[in-house]
């Protein structure tokens, strides 16, 4: 993965020459024009879902997608029909957030995520009595939450945790797809994964009790 | 598959993300997969895991690409062929 700490911006030309590399690696069938178009037009809404997550503001998200789109329409020839176009978009897509649209001012994090033990959101939804029968008590933390907030927790993670889990969550991709699009072993992906998991969930048990979620839910439990 | 081979709780629960994510082999899952048969403190972590995640995907999938970026994007195409 581009480094994130790097806040200078990418040239261009680094992109294409990565791209171009790329091609002469793997020069087999070119990808014609509206083979691209047609596969693109496949991949744009989850795109657009993956852009909105790591720019989270619609329109940089339509920016970095139109932008993303032109280079690798311009690098289609790099692409080798047969293979996951879907993590190919993903993968320049990333670079284009990474070279020209990341936030310089990141949210500031509120929740301290160190030492944040695993199955952090049972053992505090047990502590509180979440655990009652007849609901599911993940469902009915996340069914509270809601879309924005199940988001801006993913979004307090620290940025190379909150890449993987972003498209670990709104994709269907494996491990090793992962490490496709963000070029980093699938062991980093693995890992990063693990901890960003449970970095989230104390990101969601914290916005949880903030709107006095977990208030509501603990006294629905008295009262049932 | 003998009584020797069975997973613990901790070699079940170290297998907990991968399971879920469907990342082990055949054997593995299956190893686990019996755990969770016979260990209901593990059974009961596996599930709440499994649905806050089914959750998480669920929320953050919902999101509807914007009429109008589609066409404006083939149009920016367009011009470059």
């Amino acid at each position: 993965m581009h480094d994130p700490s790097d806040t200078s911006d990418a040239s261009d030309s680094l992109m294409d020459e990565n791209l171009a590399s790329a091609a002469t690696a793997q020069a087999a069938e070119p990808l014609g024009a509206d083979e691209f178009q047609a596969l693109l037009v496949g991949v744009l809404p989850t795109a657009y879902g993956y852009a909105l997550r790591l720019t989270r503001n619609r329109s940089d998200a339509e920016d970095l997608v139109q932008d993303a789109a032109l280079r690798a329409f311009k690098a289609r020839e790099s692409f080798q029909v047969g293979t996951n176009f879907k993590a190919w978009i993903f993968r320049i897509l990333t670079r284009c957030f990474w070279a020209n649209h990341r936030r310089r001012q990141r949210r500031p994090n509120t929740v301290d995520f160190d030492d944040t033990p695993d199955l952090y959101l049972y053992a505090r939804s047990a502590e509180h009595g979440l655990q009652w029968q007849g609901e599911d008590p993940a469902h009915a933390l996340i069914e509270r939450l809601g879309t924005e907030r199940v988001a801006e927790a993913i979004g307090q993670l620290p940025e190379e945790y909150g890449v993987v889990c972003t498209l670990y969550f709104m994709e269907d991709f494996a491990y090793h797809e992962i490490a496709e699009v963000l070029e980093v072993p699938v062991g980093t992906v693995r890992s990063r994964l693990h901890r960003g998991r449970k970095m989230l969930q104390k990101a969601l048990w914290c916005l949880a009790e903030e709107m006095g979620i977990v208030t509501e839910l603990s006294q629905r439990e008295v009262t049932a | 598959m003998t009584h020797l081979s069975r997973y613990t709780c901790e070699e079940a629960f170290r297998r907990l993300d991968d399971y879920l994510d469907r990342e082990l082999s055949e054997e593995e899952t299956s190893l686990v997969r019996e755990h969770l048969e016979i260990c209901a403190g593990c059974a009961r972590e596996f599930t709440f895991e499994e649905s806050l995640l089914r959750g998480v995907k669920d929320k953050l999938r919902q999101i509807d690409l914007p009429p109008s970026l589609q066409a404006r994007i083939l149009g920016v195409l367009g011009k470059e062929r």
